[in-house]
C-alpha cells in the first residue's frame, strides 16, 4: 500500500551549479512517480507557492527535492511542504555530494538517478510525525550555598526565576565566609573577603524568587519531561529561626564545649551556637551530636525559641532544572604523615592560616603559634596531595594554591615584616595577571625555594624541613616554627554523594563531569542539570561566579526557550516489558529510568540511537519513525539502480560525517561516483542486516563513519567487528567492511580514505 | 583490606635468618602455631638471590628464573602462598610474579630456557601465582590474626620503650600491598599493640633506611653506618629500649653492629634488636633458648628484659 | 660552558632504553619526572655523599651516558625510598639498578661487582647467597662475638629443633646450578672473574 503513495520529485537546478553537470532532462525521464517538477531555484520564496501548488494540483502524499543538502536546507523544505507534515519530505543531496564532486557528465547524472530514487524509497516508509515539544517547569533547585551556589541562585531570582537554594549546613556561606581575606592581581591589593560576600548574603536574603533551605540534603531524586522531583531532608535545627533574635544568652549558660569547625577547630564554641557573625538565617542552632539535653538553654532563653525535640523533615521539591554547587573538601593531612600535621600543632594548612589571620578568627588576626609567640620563619609547602600519583594522592593541580599561598605569605609579610616566609614550590602557577602579584610576593622579600620537601620533623623547639634546594642541587633543611601546608582541593561528599543520586557522570578524581569541556562547560551529562563552581573542578572565587552565571543563563535558555525534540524517539511497549531493565543500564545517554512501574523514556535525553532495541529480549522497545524501514529502502532504491558493470559503495553517516562529506563538495574536491552516502540520525542505527542485505543485493562495499567523541564511538566500532566476524565465518571477505573516524574540518581526509577504500574494493572485484 | 591467608602456605626460608638469626624462624612457627596457622615449609625451596640481586650480581633474568623454580615448588605442593620472613625475599618474589605475569618477553624467555634445557617441569604460566594474593610477609599473616593474638599473650612488656623499625623491602617496593602504612609504617606497631605494648610511634628518621644498602654496608661502611647512626641518635633521643624488627638484614645492621655504631658516634647505644615473630613469641610465653634464640644476638636480650612479668588476667 | 645540542642527536634514547628494560616497572615515568627533589629530600645517600637522585634522572634524561661511569650511582641503597614517595610515578632505585646492569654489559664496574663474587659462588656450592667470605674478617673485627656465635651455628639451630639442616639436598643444588648457567650468568661471573683477577 506505501507502493501506491503520491510521490512528487523536484528537481533544482540551482542557478547551474547542478544542471551544468547533471542531465536533468534526462533525470526527468527515467522518474516513475505522481510529478516531476524543475526549477531554478527552489529555496528561493517562489519555491513555497511552487511545491505547495503541485501538492494541491497533484494530490501529493510525498516529496522529495532534489537539491542541495538537507544540511543546509532541509528546516525550509519542511516549511515548504506545509500543509503535508514535514516528516514526509525528503531531500537528495545531488548539489554537494554529487554535481560539485563528479565531473563526468554522464556518471553523474546517473548517480542523481540513484540518489534520487534512493529519496523516493526512503519516502514512501516515512509517516507523518509531530515534533515533541517540552516546557519544562521554571522552578529550579540550586544545591550548594557556598559562593557559585548563591551567585546562580541570585541571577536566576533576578531574572524572575523561582529557585530554592539547599544548603547542608546551618548557614550559607561557604569556604569564602571562612578564607579571610581575598586579592586582587590587578589592584595588587588584600581585601576582606566578608565583605566582598556579605552584600551578595544580603540580597540573596531578600530577594522573594530565592527560598533558603539550609540544614538540608537532597536525598531522592526522579525525573519525567524534564520535571524533577526531589525530596529534601531538612534536619531539625532545634531553634525556631522566626523567633530567635540571635541574642546569645543560651550559648553563655551552654556547657558543652566542642571544636569550631568553622574555625576549622582552632577555637571553640559550644553545642548550641551560631556558625559565624554574618551567617544565615540569623539564629543560633544545636548541635545535637554534642548536645547532653541538660536544657539551661531552653530556660534562660526569653524568646522560647529552643526546642531539644525534633525530627527530621521531608520537603518535596518540582523544579525544571538543577544547579549542582556543592563545592569541594581540603585533602586529609592524614593521607601525608611525613609532614607531620597530626603530630604538631604548628604544623597547620593554608585554610586554618587563613582562619589565623582573619580578623574574626581565633587569634582576632593576629599571627600567632599555638604557644602565644610570633613565629620567626614560616615555610610553606606546595602541591600536597595535589600533582601526586601515589596512593591516596591527586594526579591533577589544584590551581588556586600558589596563589593563596602568595596572598598568605603576603599577609603574614604585612603583620610581621621580620616574619621570615619560605615558600617550598615546584613550580609557582600564576597564569595571567597572577604573574604581577607573585613579583609583589617577591618585592615583599618572600623568599623562594623550588624542591618539594620530603618531611618535616620536630628538633627541640622548632621543625625542621627537609628538602633539596633542587636550583642548587643541594640537600637542605630549614629550620622553622610554623609550617604551612597547601593542600589539594578535592571533590566534597556532598558532591560525591549528589551526584550518585542523580546519576551525574564524575570524573575519574570524583568531579562531577562536564558534558564537553571544552563547548559545554557547565551541562552535566544529564539534560537540564548544570554544574558550577568547585564541584566541577578546582577553581578560584572568580571562575565560580563565572561559571555560576553561565549556568544561569543555560537554565534561562530552557525555561523561556522551551524545547522542541525530533521525534523520532524510543518507546516502550508497556504489554511486552517485563521490568527487566537491562535496557535502562544500556543507555548511554541516561535517558531511561523505572518510574512507578513503568520503563520510562525520557524525550529530551533519548537520542533515538536504539543502543536498547537490541538487548531487549521482549522486543519491547522501538524507536519511531521507521527508521529501520527508511534505512532499507535507501538501501534498495540505491541498488535498484546499478548497472551491472557499476561499483557501489554504501557510506553511512551520521549528521557529522554527513557535514564533512558536505564539505568535500563544497570546497571542490572529488571522489568516486561508486560512493553512496545515506545519512543516518546515529550510525549505530545500520545494523547487520541492513549491512547483509547490501552486500547481498549488489553493494560491492560499506564504509561506516563515526566521530570519536560520539558516546556511541565504541560501540559501532565492536559492532562492524563483530559483523567483520561473521562475513569471515561465511566465508566472506571481511575487508568489504570498513570503519573508519570522521571529524568535520577533515574532509580531505575523508575524500582520500572514500578514494582509497574504492581502489581497494576495486581490487578486490578483479 | 585485601584477603590474608591463613592456610596452604610455604613458609620460606630465608637465608639470613638460618644463618643469623635462627629464633627468627622458630619464633615465626611458634606464633603461627598458636594462631592456628597451617603452613609448611619445604627443603627444595632455595634462596631468593636477594641480596645477591640488589649487589647488581644477579640480573632480573637470573633472578626471575630461580623465582620461577621456587614458585613451581610452592604450586607442586600445595600451598601457593609464600610467606617470607625477610622483607627482601617479600620484595623480590613478589617482583618477580609481577614480572612473570605481566611480561609476556621474559616469560617466554625463561620458558623457553628451561625448555630447551631439560626443565620443562619448572615452567611459569602467566598467572601461576598472584602477586596480591599469594605473596605475603609474616607481618602481613600476623596481622590477619591481629584480634587473636591477645588471647594467647602471657607476659606484659608493656613497661618498656620500644620503637619499631619497617624494612624498607616490605614497605617501600610493593607500597600498594603494605598493610598500615608506608609514609608512616605501622604494621610493626599495631601488632605490638595487640601485645599490650604501645610503642613511641612516629620518630625521626622512623621510615628511613637501616643503612645496610647491601653493597653499602661492606663497600662503603662510612656511608653504611652514618645512615644507620641517624637512626640510632634518633631512637635514642627517646630512650628506647626495644627495637622491633622485620627484615634480618635491618636486624643484622642494627643488633650486629651496634658497638661499632657506638664507638663511631661517641655515644652508648644500647636498645636491644627483636623480630616481631621474636617479640610476640616472648609475650606469648616462649622459651629464650628454645624457641627465641637469643644465643644469636649480639646485643644481650636479657640486657634489658630481665625479668617478665605476667599479664594480670 | 656551553652544551650543544645538534640537529640528530635524540638524547631521550637513553631514557626509553631503561623503559624497556625488563627490571622497569613504572612505564614510563621517567620520562615524566619534573625535577622536584622529592626523591633527594628522603634520600639516604644523598644526605651523607654527592649522591643525587634528581640529578640521575636529569642526566638520564640528558642522555649523559657518562653516568654510567660515574662511581656515584654506586652509592644507591636501594631503600626504595624515593620509589615510594616520587609523585609523578618515577623510581630513581629502578632507574638505578637498571643503569648498573646497562654498565655491567659495557664491562663496566667489574672491580665493584668482585668482592660479590662469593653471592654467585655459594650459589653453585650450596643453592644460598651467603654473606661472601671476603667479608668475614671485617665482620670479625666489627662485630663482637660473631666468629664465635658462628661456630656455634648448629647447635643453636639445634636446640631451636629447626629442621630441615641449612644446606638443600645435592639435586636442588644441581638444578639451581643449572638454571644459572642457562641464564648465562655462570659465564658472566667468570668473566667478570677472570677480567679482575688478569687486572691483579
Ligand atoms: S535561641 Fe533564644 S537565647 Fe538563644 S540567641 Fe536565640 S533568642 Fe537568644
Ligand atoms: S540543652 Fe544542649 S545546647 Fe542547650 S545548654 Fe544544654 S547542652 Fe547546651
Ligand atoms: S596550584 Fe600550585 S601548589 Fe597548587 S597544586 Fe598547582 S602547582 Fe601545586
Ligand atoms: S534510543 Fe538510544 S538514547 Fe534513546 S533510550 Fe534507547 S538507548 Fe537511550
Ligand atoms: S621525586 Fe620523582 S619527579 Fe621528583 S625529582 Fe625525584 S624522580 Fe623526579
Ligand atoms: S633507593 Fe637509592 S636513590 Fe632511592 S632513596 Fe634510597 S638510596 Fe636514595
Amino acid at each position: 500500500m506505501r507502493d501506491d503513495l503520491k510521490v512528487g520529485v523536484f528537481l533544482c537546478e540551482c542557478g547551474g551549479n547542478i544542471s551544468d553537470i547533471i542531465d536533468l532532462d534526462e533525470v526527468r525521464a527515467s522518474l516513475d512517480v505522481e510529478f516531476v517538477g524543475q526549477f531554478e531555484n527552489l529555496c528561493s520564496l517562489n519555491g513555497r507557492k511552487i511545491i505547495r501548488d503541485a501538492i494541491f494540483d497533484h494530490d501529493l502524499d510525498r516529496v522529495v527535492v532534489a537539491a542541495c543538502s538537507p544540511i543546509s536546507h532541509e528546516k525550509t523544505f519542511q516549511d515548504y511542504v506545509k500543509p503535508l507534515n514535514p516528516y514526509l519530505m525528503d531531500m537528495a543531496n545531488i548539489r554537494e555530494q554529487c554535481s560539485w564532486v563528479h565531473s563526468d557528465k554522464a556518471k553523474a547524472t546517473h548517480k542523481a538517478i540513484t540518489l534520487i530514487n534512493a529519496s523516493i524509497e526512503k519516502v514512501k516508509q516515512s509517516d507523518a510525525v509531530d515534533p515533541i515539544y517540552c516546557q519544562t517547569p521554571d522552578e529550579v533547585a540550586v544545591i550548594g550555598g557556598g559562593i557559585a551556589g548563591m551567585n546562580a541562585a541570585l541571577s536566576l531570582a533576578k531574572q524572575g526565576t523561582k529557585v530554592t537554594l539547599i544548603e547542608q549546613s546551618p548557614s550559607i556561606g561557604g569556604h569564602m565566609a571562612k578564607i579571610g581575606k581575598v586579592f586582587s592581581p590587578v589592584k595588587i591589593a588584600e581585601e576582606c573577603g566578608m565583605c566582598l560576600l556579605n552584600p551578595i548574603l544580603n540580597e540573596l536574603v531578600w530577594n522573594e524568587n530565592i527560598e533558603v533551605l539550609t540544614n538540608s540534603k537532597v536525598i531522592e531524586a526522579e525525573r519525567r519531561a524534564g520535571t524533577y522531583n526531589l525530596i529534601v531532608e531538612k534536619s531539625p535545627r532545634y531553634v525556631d529561626t522566626e523567633r530567635c533574635i540571635a541574642c546569645g544568652k543560651c550559648k553563655e549558660v551552654c556547657e558543652v564545649e566542642v571544636p569550631d569547625d568553622w574555625n576549622d577547630g582552632l577555637s571553640t564554641r559550644k553545642a548550641i551556637y551560631r556558625p559565624f557573625g554574618q551567617s544565615y538565617p540569623e539564629s543560633y542552632v544545636i548541635d545535637m551530636d554534642n548536645c547532653t539535653k541538660c536544657s539551661s538553654c531552653v530556660k534562660v532563653c526569653n524568646m522560647r525559641a529552643i526546642k531539644l525535640r525534633g525530627r527530621p523533615e521531608r520537603i518535596p521539591l518540582q523544579v525544571g532544572s538543577i544547579i549542582v554547587a556543592t563545592g569541594h573538601k581540603l585533602f586529609d593531612m592524614e593521607k601525608r604523615p611525613e609532614y607531620g600535621y597530626n603530630r604538631y600543632n604548628d604544623v597547620i594548612t593554608q585554610s586554618e592560616l587563613g582562619r589565623i589571620t582573619g580578623v574574626n578568627g581565633p587569634t582576632k588576626g593576629k599571627l600567632l603559634k599555638s604557644n602565644g609567640e610570633v613565629p620567626k620563619r614560616v615555610v610553606m609547602i606546595q602541591c600536597v596531595g595535589s600533582r601526586d600519583e601515589k596512593p591516596d594522592g591527586h594526579r591533577y593541580c589544584s590551581k588556586i594554591c600558589c596563589t593563596v599561598a602568595l596572598k598568605n605569605a603576603n599577609i603574614i609579610k604585612h603583620k610581621n615584616p621580620d616574619t621570615d616566609v619560605v615558600i617550598c614550590y615546584t613550580d609557582v602557577r600564576t597564569p595571567g595577571m597572577f604573574e604581577k602579584y607573585y613579583k609583589h610576593t617577591q618585592e615583599n622579600e618572600v623568599r623562594f625555594i623550588r624542591g618539594r620537601p620530603g618531611e618535616v620533623v620536630k628538633k627541640g623547639d622548632s621543625f625542621i624541613v627537609r628538602t633539596e634546594d633542587t636550583l642548587k642541587g643541594e640537600f637542605i633543611e630549614i629550620e622553622a616554627d610554623m609550617v604551612v601546608l597547601s593542600t589539594a582541593m578535592e571533590p566534597s561528599d556532598g558532591t560525591r554523594e549528589i551526584a550518585e543520586i542523580l546519576n551525574i557522570g564524575t570524573t575519574e578524581d570524583g568531579f562531577i563531569k562536564e558534558s564537553h569541556p571544552k563547548i559545554k562547560p557547565v551541562a552535566t551529562d544529564v539534560q537540564g542539570i548544570f554544574v558550577c563552581g568547585t564541584a566541577h573542578d578546582p577553581k578560584d572565587i572568580t571562575e565560580s561566579i563565572m561559571q555560576a552565571i553561565a549556568s544561569a543563563s543555560k537554565v534561562s535558555e530552557y525555561n523561556y526557550g522551551g524545547v522542541e525534540i525530533e521525534p523520532f524517539i524510543a518507546e516502550i511497549d508497556k504489554d511486552k516489558c517485563i521490568l527487566c531493565g537491562d535496557c535502562i543500564s544500556r543507555c548511554k545517554y541516561k535517558s531511561m529510568s523505572i518510574q512507578n512501574d513503568e520503563v520510562y523514556i525520557d524525550p529530551m535525553a533519548c537520542t533515538g540511537c536504539g543502543k536498547c532495541l537490541v538487548g531487549c529480549g521482549q522486543k519491547a522497545i522501538h524507536v519511531n519513525g521507521n527508521i529501520d524501514e527508511k534505512i532499507l529502502a535507501t538501501i534498495k532504491g540505491v541498488l535498484s539502480n546499478k548497472n551491472d558493470d557499476e561499483r557501489m559503495i554504501l557510506v553511512f553517516l551520521d549528521n557529522i560525517g554527513y557535514t564533512a562529506a558536505d564539505n568535500i563538495g563544497v570546497n571542490r574536491l572529488s571522489y568516486p561516483e561508486s560512493i553512496h552516502i545515506i545519512k543516518v540520525i546515529s550510525v549505530n542505527r545500520v545494523r547487520p542486516n541492513h549491512i547483509k542485505y547490501a552486500l547481498e543485493n549488489g553493494a560491492d562495499g560499506v564504509f561506516i563513519g563515526e566521530f570519536p567523541g560520539d558516546l556511541m564511538y565504541d560501540e559501532v566500532e565492536r559492532k562492524v567487528d563483530r559483523i567483520k566476524e561473521t562475513l569471515i565465518e561465511l566465508n566472506e571477505n571481511p575487508e568489504q567492511i570498513m570503519f573508519s573516524k570522521v571529524y568535520i574540518p577533515y574532509f580531505t581526509g575523508l575524500a582520500r580514505k572514500l578514494t582509497d577504500f574504492d581502489k581497494k574494493i576495486e581490487e578486490l572485484n578483479l | 583490606m585485601k584477603l590474608i591467608p591463613d592456610k596452604d602456605i610455604l613458609l620460606f626460608r630465608s637465608c639470613l635468618v638460618s644463618v643469623e638469626y635462627p629464633g627468627v624462624e622458630s619464633s615465626t612457627k611458634f606464633v603461627f602455631d598458636k594462631l592456628g596457622i597451617d603452613y609448611a615449609i619445604s627443603e627444595k625451596q632455595t634462596c631468593c638471590t636477594g641480596l645477591g640481586h640488589y649487589s647488581d650480581v644477579f640480573n632480573q633474568i637470573d633472578t626471575s628464573a630461580i623465582g620461577a623454580r621456587n614458585f613451581k615448588i610452592a604450586k607442586d605442593i600445595g600451598r601457593p602462598n609464600l610467606v617470607m620472613m625477610c622483607a627482601t625475599c617479600y620484595a623480590i618474589n613478589k617482583k618477580s610474579v609481577k614480572l612473570l605475569n605481566k611480561k609476556d618477553d621474559l616469560r617466554n624467555h625463561i620458558n623457553q630456557l628451561f625448555e630447551e634445557n631439560g626443565l620443562e617441569h619448572l615452567k611459569y604460566e602467566k598467572d601461576d601465582l598472584l602477586p596480591s594474593e599469594n605473596i605475603f610477609h609474616v607481618v602481613d599473616i600476623l596481622y590477619g590474626k591481629i584480634s587473636e593474638i591477645p588471647k594467647h599473650i602471657k607476659y606484659d612488656l608493656s613497661e618498656y620503650k620500644i620503637a619499631s623499625h619497617h624494612g624498607c623491602h616490605y614497605c617501600k617496593v610493593h607500597y600498594e600491598d603494605t598493610i598500615a602504612g608506608f609514609r608512616d609504617p605501622n604494621i610493626i606497631d599495631e601488632l605490638i599493640g595487640a601485645c599490650g605494648c604501645k610503642t613511641i610511634g612516629w620518630y625521626d628518621h622512623k621510615r628511613a633506611t637501616c643503612g645496610t644498602g647491601f653493597r653499602q654496608r661492606y663497600s662503603n661502611p662510612d656511608l653504611s653506618f652514618t645512615a644507620t647512626a641517624d637512626k640510632m641518635n634518633a631512637l635514642d633521643d627517646e630512650e628506647v629500649e626495644i627495637v622491633v624488627h622485620l627484615c634480618p638484614n635491618c636486624h643484622i645492621q642494627f643488633d650486629r653492629y651496634q658497638p661499632l655504631i657506638s664507638k663511631r658516634e661517641g655515644r652508648e647505644f644500647e636498645a636491644i634488636h627483636l623480630n616481631i615473630a621474636q617479640f610476640i613469641a616472648i609475650a606469648m610465653g616462649g622459651d629464650f633458648d628454645k624457641v627465641i634464640g637469643v644465643k644469636a644476638h649480639t646485643t644481650p636480650i636479657d640486657s634489658v628484659i630481665k625479668e617478665l612479668k605476667e599479664v594480670e588476667q | 660552558m656551553t652544551s650543544k645540542q645538534n640537529i640528530d642527536d635524540s638524547p631521550i634514547d637513553f631514557a626509553e632504553k631503561i623503559i624497556a628494560d625488563v627490571k622497569n616497572s613504572k612505564e614510563e615515568g621517567v620520562l615524566k619526572c619534573v625535577q622536584c627533589g622529592m626523591c633527594t629530600s628522603t634520600c639516604p645517600a644523598a644526605r651523607h655523599s654527592d649522591y643525587n637522585p634528581r640529578d640521575i634522572i636529569e642526566r638520564v634524561l640528558e642522555g649523559d651516558i657518562s653516568i654510567l661511569e660515574d662511581d656515584l650511582i654506586w652509592n644507591c641503597f636501594y631503600c626504595y625510598t624515593c620509589h615510594s614517595v616520587c609523585p609523578v610515578g618515577n623510581s630513581v632505585c629502578e632507574v638505578n639498578q637498571i643503569l648498573k646492569q646497562i654498565a655491567i654489559s659495557n664491562e663496566i664496574g667489574y672491580d665493584k661487582l668482585y668482592e660479590y663474587m662469593g653471592f654467585a659462588d655459594s650459589y653453585f656450592t650450596a643453592a644460598i647467597g651467603a654473606i661472601p667470605e671476603i667479608f668475614f674478617e671485617d665482620i670479625k673485627n666489627d662485630v663482637p662475638g660473631w666468629w664465635e656465635f658462628r661456630n656455634n651455628l648448629a647447635d643453636i639451630r639445634d636446640e631451636l629443633e629447626l629442621d630441615p639442616p641449612l644446606m638443600p639436598p645435592k639435586e636442588v643444588i644441581d638444578e639451581v646450578s643449572k638454571i644459572l648457567t642457562i641464564t648465562g650468568f655462570k659465564d658472566k661471573i667468570e668473566k667478570i672473574r677472570a677480567s679482575e683477577e688478569a687486572k691483579q
